[in-house]
C-alpha cells in the first residue's frame, strides 16, 4: 500500500540512500564488533559483585532524584494549567490556541538533556537547574494533554450552564472539571513517571540526583559501585511504575 | 397580558448550509401559555429553541423574548439568562457530578461570579435546590451521582436543574424523545405543571402529535424551516398533522442514482 507507484519507488530510493551513507561515512569496522566479546565480558565481571558500600550514596542520590521528579512535576502542572487552558479549543479562539500550541510543539522538541545544560549553565550545578530543566520539558507534553482533556469533554452540559448564565471560568469549574479530572490524574501521574526515568540522566550533566554517581563511577572505572548504583535505579523505576499502575487503575 | 416570546420575520441559515433552518418565522407567546412546537425531524425546531435561548447568533428579524430584545450578533447578558431556563433532549447533565451538584448548577446564574467559583451556596441557593428537587420527585437522590441513573430520572434532574434557576420562560427541546411512552407523559406532566404552578411560560418542541395535544394549549407545526399552522389545541384536525408529516415526494432520477 504505503509503497505503490512513482511516490513509492522514490521513498524506496531515499530509505536506501539513507542508509548507505549513514554505512559509508561512519566507519563502522566490524572488526571491532568481533572483539568486544571478550571486553564485554570483561566489564561485565569488573561490575561482579556489585559493591554495596555505596549504600549512603545510592539513598542519597536517589532521594533528589525523587525530589527533582516531585519538584519539576508540581512546576510543570502549575505552567500546564493556564497553557493547556490557553491551547484548548473550547475555551479560547485560534487566534489564542494555535499560536500557545506552536509554543508547546516547540518546547517538546528540545530534549530535556539540553534544557539541563543550559540550566545548569544559568543557575549553576545542583538539582535547582534540573528542577527548573524537567519542569520546562514536561510542560510541552503536560498542557498538549491538559487541551485534550478540556476538549474531550461532552459539550452539552457547557452549554447548559452557558445557558444558565454561568460564565466560562464558572462553566470550567462545573462542566469541564469534573469530566476532565480523571483524565488530568492520569495523565499527571503519567507524566511523574516519565519525568522520574528522564532525570535519572540529569546528574550526567551535573543538575542533581543519581546519575551524578553513575557518571562518577564509571568515569574512575569503579564499576562494581557504579553497578549498585545501576542495580538501585532499576528498582526505582518498577517500583514507580508498579505504584503508578495502581494509582492508573483507581482513575478509571 | 404581557408578551413572552414575539417573533417577527426571523430566517437563519446555518454556516455552509445550502438551505435555511428557518425562513420568515413570526408568532406571538404570551406569558403563562403553554405551547407545542410540532414538526418532523429537521423542521427547524431546535434551531429556533437554541436562538430564543441566546446561543445562536447570525439570524435576521427581530426577536424578543421576556420583553427584552434579542441581539442578532451576540449572546444575551448573563445578567438576563437565567430568566430563560432550557431542557435538553440529551439532559446535558454532568454525569460525574451529583444530582444536587447538577440541580445547584442551575442556580451559578443567579450567583455573583465570585461565589460560583468558590463553590459556597446560600442558604437560599440550597433552599431552591432542594425545592426543585423535591418537586421532580428526586429528594431521595440528591447525593448520588448522575451516571448510576436511569433516563427518565436524568431528565427529571434536569428539570430541577432548570427549576432552579427560577425562570419566567421554559424551553424543552424534544426532552422526552428519548424515554418510554409512559416516561414521556410523566416528564411532560412535570414539565407543564412546573411551569403552570409557577407562572412560567413552557414552549417545548416535539415529534409527537399526541403528546402535544395532550400537554400543550396551543400547537405551533413547523416543516422546511417554516411555520405550516399555529392553532389551539382543541382546533388541531388530522389533516393539518398528516399535512406536517407528508413524505417528501420522491423525484424522478433520485430512485435511478440509488440503483446505480
Amino acid at each position: 500500500m504505503a509503497f505503490r507507484g512513482f511516490g513509492g519507488f522514490a521513498t524506496s530510493g531515499l530509505i536506501a540512500t539513507a542508509i548507505l551513507w549513514s554505512f559509508a561515512t561512519t566507519d563502522v569496522e566490524f572488526s571491532r564488533l568481533l572483539s568486544a566479546g571478550p571486553r564485554i565480558a570483561d566489564f561485565l565481571g569488573r561490575m561482579f559483585p556489585p559493591d554495596p558500600t555505596v549504600m549512603a550514596e545510592i539513598k542519597k542520590g536517589s532521594a533528589e532524584t525523587l525530589r527533582i521528579a516531585i519538584l519539576g512535576t508540581l512546576g510543570a502542572v502549575i505552567l500546564s494549567v493556564p497553557l493547556g487552558i490557553l491551547a484548548s479549543e473550547t475555551m479560547v479562539s485560534p487566534a489564542v490556541f494555535r499560536p500557545i500550541r506552536t509554543l508547546l510543539a516547540f518546547i517538546r522538541a528540545i530534549p530535556l538533556i539540553l534544557v539541563a545544560m543550559l540550566m545548569v549553565g544559568a543557575v549553576g550545578l545542583g538539582p535547582l537547574p534540573g528542577i527548573i530543566a524537567v519542569a520546562f520539558h514536561a510542560t510541552g507534553m503536560l498542557a498538549k494533554f491538559y487541551a485534550e482533556a478540556i476538549d474531550g469533554v461532552s459539550r452539552a452540559p457547557i452549554a447548559a450552564l452557558e445557558s444558565a448564565g454561568a460564565g466560562p471560568l464558572v462553566r470550567l469549574r462545573y462542566a469541564i472539571w469534573p469530566q476532565m479530572a480523571p483524565v488530568v490524574a492520569r495523565d499527571t501521574i503519567f507524566r511523574f513517571e516519565l519525568n522520574l526515568r528522564e532525570s535519572l540522566i540529569l546528574g550526567i550533566v551535573g543538575a542533581g540526583g543519581i546519575g551524578f554517581y553513575i557518571q562518577t563511577y564509571v568515569r574512575s572505572f569503579q564499576y562494581d559501585k557504579a553497578a549498585s548504583v545501576t542495580i538501585a535505579v532499576v528498582v526505582m523505576v518498577i517500583a514507580i511504575e508498579a505504584i503508578n499502575v495502581a494509582l492508573r487503575r483507581r482513575f478509571a | 397580558m404581557s408578551t413572552a416570546i414575539e417573533i417577527d420575520d426571523l430566517s437563519f441559515a446555518h454556516t455552509g448550509a445550502d438551505l435555511p433552518a428557518l425562513e420568515r418565522v413570526s408568532f406571538r407567546i404570551s406569558a403563562g401559555e403553554s405551547v407545542a412546537l410540532l414538526g418532523p425531524s429537521g423542521a427547524g425546531k431546535t434551531t429556533l429553541l437554541a436562538l430564543l435561548d441566546g446561543r445562536l447568533q447570525g439570524w435576521s428579524g427581530r426577536v424578543s423574548v421576556l420583553g427584552a430584545p434579542l441581539d442578532p450578533d451576540r449572546p444575551p447578558p448573563s445578567a438576563r439568562r437565567p430568566d430563560t431556563g432550557f431542557v435538553f433532549q440529551e439532559f446535558a447533565l454532568v454525569e460525574r457530578s451529583t444530582v444536587l451538584r447538577n440541580v445547584l448548577n442551575g442556580r451559578l446564574g443567579r450567583m455573583s461570579p465570585l461565589r460560583a467559583l468558590m463553590g459556597s451556596p446560600t442558604k437560599h441557593d440550597l433552599e431552591i435546590a432542594r425545592t426543585a428537587l423535591a418537586d421532580c420527585g428526586i429528594s431521595d437522590l440528591a447525593e448520588r451521582r448522575v451516571d448510576s441513573l436511569s433516563g427518565g430520572q436524568r431528565q427529571r434532574v434536569a428539570i430541577a436543574r432548570c427549576l432552579a434557576q427560577e425562570p419566567r420562560l421554559i424551553l424543552a427541546d424534544e426532552p422526552v424523545s428519548n424515554l418510554d411512552p409512559a416516561r414521556a407523559c410523566e416528564i411532560l406532566a412535570l414539565l407543564t405543571g412546573a411551569a403552570r404552578a409557577r407562572g412560567a411560560t413552557a414552549l417545548f418542541s416535539s415529534h409527537q402529535p399526541d403528546l402535544a395535544r395532550r400537554f400543550a394549549q396551543r400547537i405551533i407545526g413547523m416543516r422546511d424551516g417554516r411555520i405550516v399552522f399555529d392553532v389551539p389545541t382543541s382546533e388541531l384536525n388530522d389533516n393539518a398533522t398528516a399535512e406536517l408529516y407528508r413524505e417528501v415526494e420522491p423525484s424522478p432520477g433520485i430512485g435511478l442514482r440509488a440503483v446505480s
